[in-house]
């Protein structure tokens, strides 16, 4: 047993001239709850298309549960942006589909469970679920595989908060009673807060951040002051100036000096920030992860491993 | 363990899911093999005795012309419509495939579905060939027996043609690989167009392509039978039932020619050197060597489409 769960060295996918995933090298360990966030059409579905053994790569490679994604396709569940069904099946038999196409890993109990939640029909086709309905669906085929890497691209996109509450605790409690590793996607940050400790920012096609949030978190601070002070050779991700004063989120070097008021970023910020600046410096885990790495609360690589090549600073 | 199971129970999981995915595609193909088994036993047994009855009543009591009563009409009709059937059954069965089939499936996106419940993109296209063309061969064996059934005991003089396309192909194996060509070229116009009406329409063309192409390459590729005939003679008689092949005048080097169609101008066939004519045909008895080499040019186009189609989806995923 591997404990990293999601690993991409160089990875990159192109579709016909344009590049919608390049040169993206992270680690995801085992057991985490992940949250891929970037803007529209920033890479999210094609990492996780790669990552599932639905698209080849054209460069590098993705390894996925310690081996290729073909390899790993009965251990890893998946669910698309569009959560595709089967229209003319019932529920039920959509489930027997799930049944049959997994043998020797199908926790039919579990499938039955999930879609029940949803006050579901097992007699009503799939063509005339509701959004929340086809979601459940979705979720209990993928879970009911008993997956150790589950993929969701905007699993809560088109959900009602109701139904986004109840399913995202369906989702906690699979990672929290099985151990599964969850990668899910999406354009809202804080649909995402709170329940994932690792984060994978993706901007235009790269890795903007990727890591424990907390680590992220740490890695910056907010800081403000007056607008001709100097921010020394810190790395600055972004700064503004309104009228004599400068707030600024920075990756410190070294102890800030006493101009400057300090505060912790929100993840929001964070990424905000990033997604304004593409020309801000990346930070992502060195490639080496560091050997006393388990399950617990270790952060998947340094989060100061890439301030080496951060000299270009903006501000 | 888990490994084990996969390898070996998963294909009866996918031939089952093939079979509930595609319950309508089955019901209609069970009505039409169904539908045209039961036209062409009632051909060979009551229509047959009917149109025999009516034969003898009508056209064998010493009248020079006789013309076909509702036995004989219906007799002929019920043949015809069967035979129709086999013959529209690869553009069905390409129209199916291209759309329902596969594209569908990754317009939908359920294609992905599949693939990421356990099932690899080969096993799954595998599975979607392969139930099918099971089926389809089983059906349409039958029908081919059912068909040359009726054609040899043809209960009275109905001047049905052994070379008639239609009738040709289902006499024989072509009209058991036709459909299954058609099932190839739909499952790679499919995967290459994605989408369902495009992949129709393309897989329609390739099949109306392929099969004009086989048509006519066909006869060309088995020697053909020539008869000649001498200037006093004219074209060679004994020439019934059988395929034209090409036609034309011999010259005394024993050379083919166009027919300068001198009729019986001496000077012009002096000038032109013709001696005699000739004519190329396929007669009945060619029937079997012309249907193996049909039968193996479908065969042919139906493994290189699907290992095409294969091909194109081991490269597009992983």
């Amino acid at each position: 047993m591997t404990d990293t769960a999601l690993e991409a060295a160089a990875l990159g996918k192109r579709f016909r001239r344009r590049w919608a995933l390049r040169d993206c090298t992270f680690r995801l360990p085992a057991g985490r709850v992940c949250a891929v966030v970037g803007p529209n059409g920033a890479g999210k579905s094609t990492l996780l298309a790669l990552a599932a053994g639905l698209l080849a790569p054209e460069d590098g490679t993705v390894t996925v549960l310690g081996t290729d994604p073909a390899s790993a396709r009965a251990r890893v569940g998946y669910v698309a942006q569009d959560k595709p069904l089967y229209p003319q099946l019932t529920v039920a038999e959509t489930l027997r589909t799930g049944a049959d196409l997994n043998p020797g890993r199908w926790d039919a109990a579990a499938a039955e469970r999930i879609a029940a939640g949803g006050d579901l029909d097992p007699k009503a086709r799939v063509r005339s679920l509701s959004g929340g309905q086809r979601t459940r669906v979705a979720l209990a085929l993928a879970l009911a595989k008993r997956p150790e890497l589950l993929l969701l691209d905007e699993p809560m996109a088109d959900l009602d908060p109701l139904a986004r509450h109840e399913l995202m605790g369906v989702l906690m409690v699979q990672a929290a009673q099985h151990g599964t590793t969850i990668v899910m996607s999406s354009h809202v940050v804080a649909e995402l807060e709170g329940s994932c400790d690792h984060l994978l920012l993706i901007g235009d096609g790269r890795v903007r951040l990727a890591g424990e949030i907390d680590d992220l978190l740490a890695a910056h601070t907010r800081v403000s002051g007056p607008a001709q002070g100097s921010l020394g050779d810190h790395t600055v991700v972004e700064s503004r100036t309104t009228g004599r004063q400068l707030t600024a989120l920075i990756r410190p070097t070294g102890p800030l000096s006493d101009d400057w008021r300090a505060s912790m970023p929100t993840l929001e910020e964070l990424v905000l920030a990033h997604l304004r600046n593409p020309d801000a410096p990346a930070l992502t885990p060195t490639q080496t992860p560091s050997p006393a790495e388990s399950g617990s609360g270790a952060a998947s690589g340094s989060a100061s491993g890439s301030e080496s090549e951060s000299e270009e600073t903006r501000a | 363990m888990t490994a084990v199971l996969s390898t070996t129970s998963a294909p009866a999981g996918t031939g089952r899911t093939m079979l509930r995915l595609h319950r309508t595609a089955l019901i209609v193909w069970a009505v039409v093999f169904a539908g045209v088994s039961a036209a062409l036993l009632w051909a060979y047994g009551p229509g047959a005795s009917a149109a025999a009855d009516e034969w003898r009543r009508l056209c064998l009591n010493g009248t020079d012309v006789c013309q076909w009563g509702p036995g004989l009409e219906r007799y002929n009709r019920v043949y015809a419509l069967a035979e129709y059937a086999i013959a529209l059954l690869p553009s069905l069965v390409a129209a199916w495939a291209g759309a329902a089939l596969i594209g569908r499936e990754l317009e939908q996106g359920t294609a992905q579905l599949a693939w990421t419940q356990g099932v690899s993109p080969a096993r799954w296209l595998a599975a979607k060939l392969a139930v099918p063309a099971a089926l389809l061969t089983a059906g349409t064996a039958v029908l081919v027996l059912l068909h040359r059934l009726v054609f040899e005991a043809q209960a009275a003089p109905m001047n049905w043609s052994w070379y008639d396309d239609d009738t040709f192909a289902a006499n024989g194996p072509l009209a058991i690989v036709w459909p299954l060509a058609a099932l190839a070229l739909g499952a790679l116009a499919g995967l290459l167009l994605r989408r369902s009406l495009p992949a129709l329409v393309a897989a329609l063309v390739a099949i109306w392509g392929t099969s004009l192409a086989v048509g006519l390459a066909t006869p060309r590729l088995w020697p053909w039978e020539t008869r000649t005939g001498t200037l006093r003679t004219g074209y060679p008689g004994g020439t019934v039932d059988v395929i034209f092949g090409g036609q034309g005048a011999l010259t005394s080097t024993g050379a083919r020619i166009a027919d300068p169609m001198c009729r019986d101008d001496a000077q012009c066939l002096a000038d032109h050197d013709v001696t005699g004519y000739f004519t190329d045909f396929h007669p009945a008895s060619h029937f079997w060597p012309l249907q193996l080499i049909g039968t193996g040019l479908a065969l042919a186009v139906a493994a290189t489409a699907a290992a095409t189609a294969f091909w194109l989806l081991r490269r597009r995923t992983r």
